[in-house]
């Protein structure tokens, strides 16, 4: 016989669900093997709902890249499924996780990571022109977040004419012009001075809150521990602690 | 249109080395080229000489006669099929011919010889014969007039102007038929111009067919085709084989075309035409199959040179496409990172290739066609001309053609994408979390 418990029970579970955009389920990777196999990541259960501005912390060697570029489809695990809006990524092709990264994850690296022939405005509009945007749409979205990410007038530029902190904030547009589930950023601010990480941070966060953008970093910057609405610490790469702030 | 954005500025990101890469596929583009057409341009040039030298462009026969030459295999009414032929717009000239192979006797010597019977003037708009007297005059109206007035001068005017009328160019059995002999012969029989030639043969029929001419003109030298040869007009031909009834009989008819790679199709054409005759249209690659046979191999042998080119370029190209993806690796990796599809990564080196070889052939064609119109019209002189057969070339030509220009852009071009298949597969492949560890 169903209870009221089970039924306010199920629809909780329901609605967690539907907010779910990451869930990892006993994720491991190793690398090498025999004497020299080195567990990078020990059965990592994640949950991360729509909203959430995470910052993944830990040592050096603690396992946070590998467990992003897993969540991003940038790597496949040893064992364990990584599910992305309900979708398991694991047993996608190239291509089919292409068009998913593509559509469904945006990507902020530590070295920016621009593409050096392209401009500012077309590597943002890069991704776009990808998904076959209309060129009305693609200009008003990018005018739109040049124009959030603080870069008017820019354009033009090439990345080797912009500095590092101009660079990553394209590389924040970038990664945000086809509006992802996610958007995984592996040490954003480790090549920027202090006060050029703290704008961008400022910015990221504003955008998290105001667009409700899902932001997981891969960090050991206490300026994003700061920022960070849930911080996910790593040891020896097993989740050692999972702390939410209000 | 992102595609060939992204590979004319990658192109043009490294300005120096895709320099260098276009000058070395240029390069390789104009040695090709250059080497195309001055091979091209001999052969055509020997094969010109070798078929206006007496093969022609096309030979009609007799079915088989040119497995079994016989002197009763011949093409009846040839009148008829050479105004058909003459009818065709590629025709520039009909030469017929009747064959009989003879024994020419003078001052005391006996030589095997060819006897051909021509019509002197069709033969001159055919074959190069007319240029080849040495001594002497070719087989026109006005040289037989005159003789026939020489050896009739006791016969009264009004006697030799109906013999003259008798047949155009044709005399009188009373006088002498003019012939031309080729220069062995001549030397052989100790022959000279205005001297008598005894030719003994068999009448087509079965009579001895013998009978005396008089030398009017030595022909060729001694290396030349026409050595051994004896020429006689076509009317005294078919008197000296005693050949009745149609008087229009001949063993061959050698076609000259405007344009001699046009001769198989026209072979293949007027085989049709000539359906139900029982006659065989062959093109000179067939007439002349060992000289054909001998100048294909030739020509392999220059494809290996070309070969070595296209593999030495096609190195060079690989090593630039190579270094081209291996230092871009990062970024192939994030490329397919931000959701490139592997095909798109492909797609983008092979179009670069592809950019880069149109670009070299452009230059390479910029370089070779100003040189490859000087050696068509002007050559390279031999120090030292060579004779062929007895035909002499003086002059490597080279040629101006489609084929010349196309073969080594089709060549230069999937090579260029041959080579960079597979730096583009490894690119499209490639992890993207490995590309983007890459240094």
């Amino acid at each position: 016989m169903t209870t009221q418990v089970d039924i306010v029970g199920a629809l909780n579970k329901a609605t967690a669900s539907q907010n779910t955009v990451i869930e990892t389920t006993h994720l491991c990777r190793e690398f090498g093997q025999g004497d020299t196999l080195v567990k990078a990541l020990t059965d990592a259960n994640i949950i991360i709902e729509r909203g959430e501005f995470t910052a993944i912390i830990g040592p050096s060697g603690s396992g946070k890249s590998t467990l992003l570029q897993l969540i991003g489809g940038l790597d496949n695990p040893s064992s364990g499924d990584v599910f992305l809006d309900n979708k398991n990524i694991n047993h996608m092709t190239g291509t089919e996780l292409s068009d998913f990264r593509r559509d469904h994850i945006g990507f902020i690296f530590q070295a920016y990571n621009l593409i050096p022939v392209l401009s500012a405005r077309e590597n943002i509009e890069y991704i776009m022109l990808l998904q076959g945007v209309p060129t009305a749409e693609r200009n008003k979205r990018v005018d739109k977040l040049m124009h959030a990410v603080g870069l008017e007038g820019l354009g033009d530029r090439r990345p080797a004419e912009l500095s590092g902190g101009q660079q990553q904030r394209v590389a924040v547009a970038r990664a945000m012009v086809s509006t992802p589930s996610i958007i995984l950023a592996d040490e954003p601010t480790a090549n920027l001075d202090s006060k050029t990480g703290a704008d961008l941070l400022d910015m990221m966060k504003e955008l998290n809150e105001k667009q409700n953008m899902t932001f997981v970093f891969s960090t050991h910057d206490p300026k994003i521990m700061e920022r960070a609405k849930r911080i996910i610490r790593l040891v020896d790469g097993c989740i050692v602690d999972d702390e939410r702030r209000k | 249109m992102l595609i060939v954005k992204l590979a004319f500025r990658n192109i043009l990101r490294n300005r120096r080395r895709s320099l260098l890469t276009l000058l070395s596929m240029g390069g390789g583009f104009f040695l090709l080229c250059l080497t195309l057409s001055m091979s091209e341009g001999s052969y055509s040039n020997i094969i010109n000489i070798f078929t206006q030298d007496h093969t022609g462009h096309v030979q009609v026969h007799k079915e088989n006669y040119l497995e079994r030459p016989s002197l009763y295999k011949t093409i009846n009414h040839a009148d008829e099929i050479i105004t058909q032929l003459e009818q065709q717009p590629l025709v520039l000239g009909v030469a017929p011919r009747i064959y009989s192979p003879s024994l020419a006797y003078g001052k005391n010597k006996t030589f095997p010889a060819q006897v051909i019977g021509i019509d002197p003037d069709r033969e001159a708009k055919t074959t190069r014969l007319e240029n080849k007297i040495s001594e002497g005059h070719y087989l026109t109206k006005e040289v037989i007039n005159q003789i026939t007035r020489e050896v009739t001068n006791q016969v009264t005017r009004e006697v030799t102007n109906q013999v003259t009328n008798l047949e155009g160019n044709q005399i009188s059995t009373d006088g002498y038929f003019p012939a031309m002999i080729g220069f062995s012969l001549a030397k052989n029989l100790q022959l000279t111009i205005g001297d008598e030639l005894v030719l003994i043969s068999q009448g087509i029929d079965g009579s001895i067919a013998n009978d005396i001419f008089e030398v009017v003109a030595i022909v060729g030298d001694v290396g030349s085709y026409e050595r051994m040869n004896v020429y006689i007009h076509l009317s005294a031909m078919r008197e000296f084989l005693s050949m009745q009834g149609d008087t229009s009989k001949v063993h061959e008819l050698a076609i000259i075309l405007s344009s001699q790679s046009e001769a198989r199709e026209f072979a293949v054409n007027t085989q049709l035409a000539l359906e139900n005759k029982n006659l065989s249209v062959d093109p000179w690659q067939v007439v002349e199959s060992s000289f054909y046979k001998s100048m294909q191999a030739d020509k392999k042998g220059s494809y290996v040179s070309m070969g070595i080119i296209i593999f030495i370029v096609s190195i060079g190209v690989l090593n630039t496409i190579l270094m081209g993806t291996l230092e871009r690796t990062r970024e192939f990796g994030v490329l397919k990172a931000i959701g490139t599809r592997p095909v798109v990564v492909f797609t983008l080196i092979m179009l670069e290739s592809f950019v880069l070889a149109i670009i070299s052939c452009l230059i390479g064609l910029a370089l070779a066609l100003p040189v490859c119109f000087w050696l068509a019209g002007v050559g390279i002189s031999m120090p030292e001309p060579i004779d062929m057969g007895g035909i002499i070339f003086d002059t490597m030509l080279g040629e101006v053609s489609w084929f010349v220009v196309l073969l080594p852009s089709i060549v230069v071009i999937s090579s260029t994408l041959i080579v960079s298949f597979i730096p583009a597969i490894r690119a499209a492949k490639i992890s993207p979390l490995k590309a983007l560890q890459a240094v």
